[in-house]
């Protein structure tokens, strides 16, 4: 009886010891899937263009650096830098709002339409010439 | 809970009430800055946020980050003369029409753009604009601050669409003021071809200074509280100040109005705070009563640290425009009219 008690406990402790191992293992394995994926560096394409159509000369860089593409006569790019997933790309032109984008797992292409800055445009210059206040003509 | 708020808002409040200026930054000094700007004159505008990184990466504090970003925008960028009298011209006929002046706008927008990416030349907004996003790129909180200039050639008296453009800019959790496209420079005064002359006393006035030539349409930029923000019409009413004023004054106490009648021996009593102290005989005024000009020592000066105070006294009737100068740079104006 109790030596079926003790083979009976032993049993339970291997069960016990693969299964927390097994555990372990497959805890460690989902972790490296998931690395694997947000690191898994792909090239970014793209194409962006303005109300008039695709932009040439368009920056785009990588938030926090100064790596960077510019876009060509069709607003294309391909990114210089392989990127992962969560790198955000910065695009801007002169005279847009910036934009920023983040990369999903599902990045590889981005289409993208920058909208005019809508600021007045205004201007007074200064002048050194002296006021002359504006006088009856006798 | 609703007291330690009130609180919290009392302390920012008294925070904000000291005025937010250069002398904040006596303890930076921006030669590093402004050499980084001067090594990236002639760079163009086709990649800001390359621009924009070349600019600070070097540099420590965001002041200093700041300070390359705005000294390369006044040194690289042009004030487009003919760009501005055609966007006032087009704006004064349209501004019964806001369909019209929106369009106009929009139209005028693309080309401006064009303009300063191609040529680098621009008008004030162009200037703000440029610095806020250099600064953006920098990671610096900047804004471009929409309002009303004052200059001895604008009409004066009936400013009534914004007309100018600057910037305010958090640094170290406080804000500032500073105006890139009177900081860069002058039309000459024969061809009215504009002329680089960097005028560093718009970095970081002092708001006070400010509110005599600058009326933000949007309250929260005056950087003052209470009753020293002045009304529209006080604001329409001030002396003119002159791009000088910037380099020579800390602050402009008196007078308030640029218009004053008075009678035969009476005075008017100029009163400023300068930014170094200077010596008495290089204060004069100048006058201009519409049949001959001249300058001349006034009726008393008096300088007590940096405290200068001056009277004159009008014996002949007549209508007088006034200017200071200090050292012989054109430093403000006011109108006399003297009669019995």
């Amino acid at each position: 009886m109790k030596t079926q008690t003790a083979t009976q406990n032993k049993a339970f402790k291997t069960f016990g010891f693969a299964l927390v191992l097994m555990m372990t293992l497959f805890s460690f394995n989902t972790t490296f899937a998931q690395t694997k994926e947000a690191t898994q560096e792909r090239t970014i394409k793209g194409l962006v263009s303005n109300e008039d159509g695709p932009l040439p000369g368009a920056n785009i860089t990588l938030d926090g650096t100064r790596v960077g593409a510019v876009t060509d006569d069709d607003g294309k790019f391909t990114f210089p830098k392989k990127l992962k997933t969560g790198d955000v790309l910065v695009f801007s032109y002169l005279g847009y709002e910036t934009q920023k984008v983040s990369i999903t797992d599902k990045t590889s292409f981005i289409t993208l339409e920058l909208t005019p800055d809508m600021v007045e445009m205004i201007g007074a210059v200064d002048t050194n010439k002296p006021y002359k206040s504006k006088r009856k003509k006798n | 809970m609703q007291k330690t708020a009130l609180l919290l808002v009392l302390l920012f409040l008294s925070l904000c009430e000291l005025n937010a200026q250069i002398s904040d930054f006596d303890h930076i000094n921006f030669k590093k800055a402004d050499s980084i700007a001067l090594s990236l004159k002639g760079e163009n505008l086709t990649n800001l946020p390359e621009l924009s990184y070349k600019l600070t990466s070097n540099l420590k504090t965001d002041a200093e980050r700041f300070r390359a970003i705005y000294r390369w925008v006044c040194d690289n960028i042009a004030n487009d003369y003919t760009l501005y009298l055609r966007n006032s011209r087009q704006r004064q006929r349209f501004k019964k029409d806001s369909l019209k002046l929106t369009a106009w706008n929009t139209k005028f927008r693309t080309k401006l753009f064009n303009r300063l990416l191609k040529r680098k030349q621009t008008i004030c907004t162009g200037y703000a604009y440029l610095v806020k996003t250099l600064a953006d790129f920098a990671n610096i909180d900047c804004k471009i601050v929409q309002g009303y200039g004052r200059v001895s050639t604008t009409n004066i008296e009936t400013l009534d669409l914004p007309n100018h453009s600057w910037n305010a800019v958090n640094l170290n959790n406080k804000w500032y003021l500073c105006d890139p496209t009177w900081a860069s420079g002058i039309p000459s005064p024969k061809t009215n071809k504009f002329i680089f002359q960097y005028n560093d006393g718009f970095f970081l006035a002092n708001p006070k200074l400010f509110a005599v030539n600058h009326f933000p349409v949007d309250k929260q930029w005056w950087l003052l509280y209470g009753s020293d923000i002045p009304s529209f019409e006080t604001f329409l009413s001030s002396p003119i100040l002159y791009g000088n004023a910037y380099k020579k004054l800390e602050l402009h106490n008196a007078p308030q109005q640029m218009h004053h009648n008075i009678k035969p021996l009476e005075k008017v009593i100029f009163k400023y705070q300068l930014k170094d102290n200077t010596k008495t005989q290089n204060i004069k005024l100048g006058f201009d009563n519409g049949f001959s000009t001249w300058k001349n020592q006034p009726t008393s000066i008096s300088i007590n640290d940096k405290s200068l105070e001056v009277e004159h006294q009008f014996t002949q009737t007549g209508f007088y425009d006034v200017h200071l100068y200090i050292d012989d740079d054109l430093i403000s104006t006011y109108t006399v009219e003297v009669k019995k």
